[in-house]
């Protein structure tokens, strides 16, 4: 499959200034030097931490932002030189409940940026009644959108991101803020894009979500990518690591610290449940940390104990390090 | 295709437009305020003519805010509703959704002209005179060209600051003065009046006015349209090539949205 997406060695820094009379450049580095390929018909993910440089890098792919250094090709074109051939052919969804006319209806808002994207009116207006069912928004298209909820204003973001019949679809944290049955049902239209042959560039920190859609995906850490798999072969690159789950009570903040001190844990995550508290430890399979847990978790009330299969979250903080 | 684009932008930007309570302020109880101000203001000038400074004044400063608070205004609104990036991503020219916008906001914003009247005749009993309703239409289109020209490239170079609201009000009085809304621009200061004759409004209201005034010369009519209309194509000029700047510099300065 041919590559759509051509990313190398790309960098973005943002400079702001402070104070009003000596001024004082500050630079802030948010790509540093990432390379890889989007292949043509793949759901491909960029899973980071906010702030780890995934919307820059759409933004940079969709020819909205300079490249401070490197290059950056979409279909065979240059985002910044070759803006106009791209921009025809790719469309983005930015997550949040921005990027629609609020006090137009549904229906005005995917006419008028079917329009802006050059699509016929016959075209359009078979395309945005196929759309609104899709997004299942058919029944409210004739309202106002400031009268819908923050799910259906995210609906009808994906509902625009599709007016032109785009080759690509860039998302950038299409699911934020959804609950759990509109964001399954992005899921579902992320699957059905690639079924017609779509490509899908996708942003998350939602790591279940990345595993479940994307064929591959890059972990990207601090404007770096730290790897770059498929989901499975990410999760084998920490082979040689295992991972208990301990659900408890409740979890003093002291040991938890003492925990992350034991010699050969990798990564610890805490998650609330509604027994308590979800102690989820990763560690080296080279070392037996099952007798020092328990020592330190002996005051509180231990209600399951358990041995876990490692998870892309397992892999994604053995791999960028960080557990906060 | 292009027309179509413009005129759904039109269409798209007057309903938004409308639908907010600001727009409807400035356009409808501005105008009314301005002129109740104006007659206070002009009544005892010793001028025959002060109805029509009333009028005028008070139609095109209305004009003038409603426009600059709705076309500017919606480069920062657009930009805080996360849809200038949209818009500036789109294979359809950043300018000519631009100009949709501006024109859709230009064509309701004329009601100021007509409720500005409406106020000094039913409050103060004033008529105006229509010496040629030909030469009032080309002055009113050649008005509504101007003040277009003016704000696109006035929205261009805001679209490279996210302090647009703070230039957005630097930009209402000067405009106001400088193009003589409200009284003859000669009463300004010399080294002013280059500034006033550089602007294509001026033009426009000096045509305006003749329309309105006792008696009208087409010599001197004529005169002011060729230098509004080639000012009018010095400045799409420029906005042509300040578009190509502000093309390159949103994009390595990342202005288009809020963080």
């Amino acid at each position: 499959m041919a590559n759509v997406i051509e990313v190398k060695d790309l960098h973005r820094n943002y400079v702001t200034h402070k104070g009003w009379v000596r001024r004082k450049k500050h630079i802030v580095t948010a790509v540093d030097g990432i390379t890889f390929d989007v292949r043509e018909g793949e759901i491909f993910g960029l899973l980071g931490q906010n702030g780890a440089g995934k919307t820059t890098t759409i933004k940079m792919l969709i020819t909205l932002l300079a490249p401070t250094g490197g290059t950056c090709r979409v279909l065979g074109h240059d985002t910044m030189s070759e803006s106009k051939e791209i921009r025809s052919r790719i469309n983005f969804i930015f997550g949040g409940e921005l990027g629609v006319y609020r006090r137009l209806s549904a229906r005005d808002n995917l006419k008028y940026f079917a329009n802006l994207y050059r699509v016929e009116p016959k075209t359009a207006k078979k395309q945005i009644n196929e759309i609104l069912q899709l997004v299942d928004l058919s029944d409210k298209a004739d309202l106002r959108v400031e009268t819908y909820s923050k799910g259906m204003i995210q609906r009808l973001q994906i509902g625009r991101g599709l007016v032109n019949d785009p080759e690509i679809i860039l998302m950038d944290e299409p699911t934020v803020g959804l609950d759990p049955l509109g964001a399954r049902m992005l899921r579902d239209v992320i699957r059905k894009l690639k079924e017609r042959g779509k490509t899908v560039l996708l942003t998350t920190h939602y790591m279940y979500e990345a595993d479940e859609l994307c064929d591959r995906i890059a972990i990207i850490h601090r404007g770096k990518i730290v790897a770059l798999n498929t989901p499975k072969g990410l999760k084998q690159s920490v082979k040689g690591n295992e991972a208990i789950e301990v659900s408890v009570d409740r979890a003093e903040p002291a040991a938890l610290d003492r925990i992350k001190a034991l010699s050969g844990v990798k990564a610890l995550t805490v998650k609330e449940c509604e027994t308590g508290e979800i102690i989820h430890v990763s560690y080296s399979a080279d070392t037996d940390i099952s007798g020092p847990l328990l020592d330190i978790l002996a005051d509180s009330r231990i209600v399951s104990w358990s041995r876990k299969e490692l998870t892309l979250e397992d892999a994604f903080i053995i791999l960028t390090g960080e557990d906060e | 295709m292009n027309l179509r684009i413009l005129a759904s932008t039109m269409l798209v930007q007057m309903k938004h437009s409308f639908a907010r309570p600001v727009f409807k302020l400035c356009m409808l109880i501005a105008p009314v305020a301005d002129t109740i101000l104006l007659y206070y203001m002009f009544r005892h000038s010793g001028r025959a003519d002060f109805g029509m400074y009333v009028v005028l004044g008070a139609g095109l400063t209305s004009l003038w805010e409603t426009i600059l608070f709705s076309s500017m205004g919606d480069i920062n609104r657009e930009r805080y509703n996360g849809t200038l990036s949209l818009l500036f991503g789109m294979p359809t020219r950043f300018p000519l959704i631009l100009l949709g916008k501006i024109i859709g906001n230009t064509i309701l914003s004329f009601a100021t002209l007509i409720i500005s009247y409406i106020t000094a005749y039913v409050l103060f009993g004033i008529t105006l005179t229509v010496n040629s309703a030909g030469l009032l239409a080309a002055a009113l289109l050649l008005a509504g060209v101007s003040f277009v020209v003016v704000s696109q490239f006035t929205a261009y170079a805001l679209t490279l600051s996210r302090k647009t609201v703070v230039y957005m009000n630097c930009l209402n009085f000067p405009i106001f003065l400088l193009c003589g809304f409200a009284f003859p621009i000669e009463i300004l200061p010399a080294w002013a009046l280059p500034i006033s004759y550089a602007l294509p409004p001026t033009w426009a209201v000096r045509m305006l006015r003749m329309c309105f005034a006792a008696t009208i010369e087409p010599a001197l009519f004529g005169q002011y349209a060729l230098i509004l209309i080639g000012e009018l194509v010095l400045f799409a000029l420029l906005a042509r090539l300040l578009f190509i700047v502000i093309d390159r510099q949103v994009r390595i300065h990342a202005t288009l949205e809020v963080f």
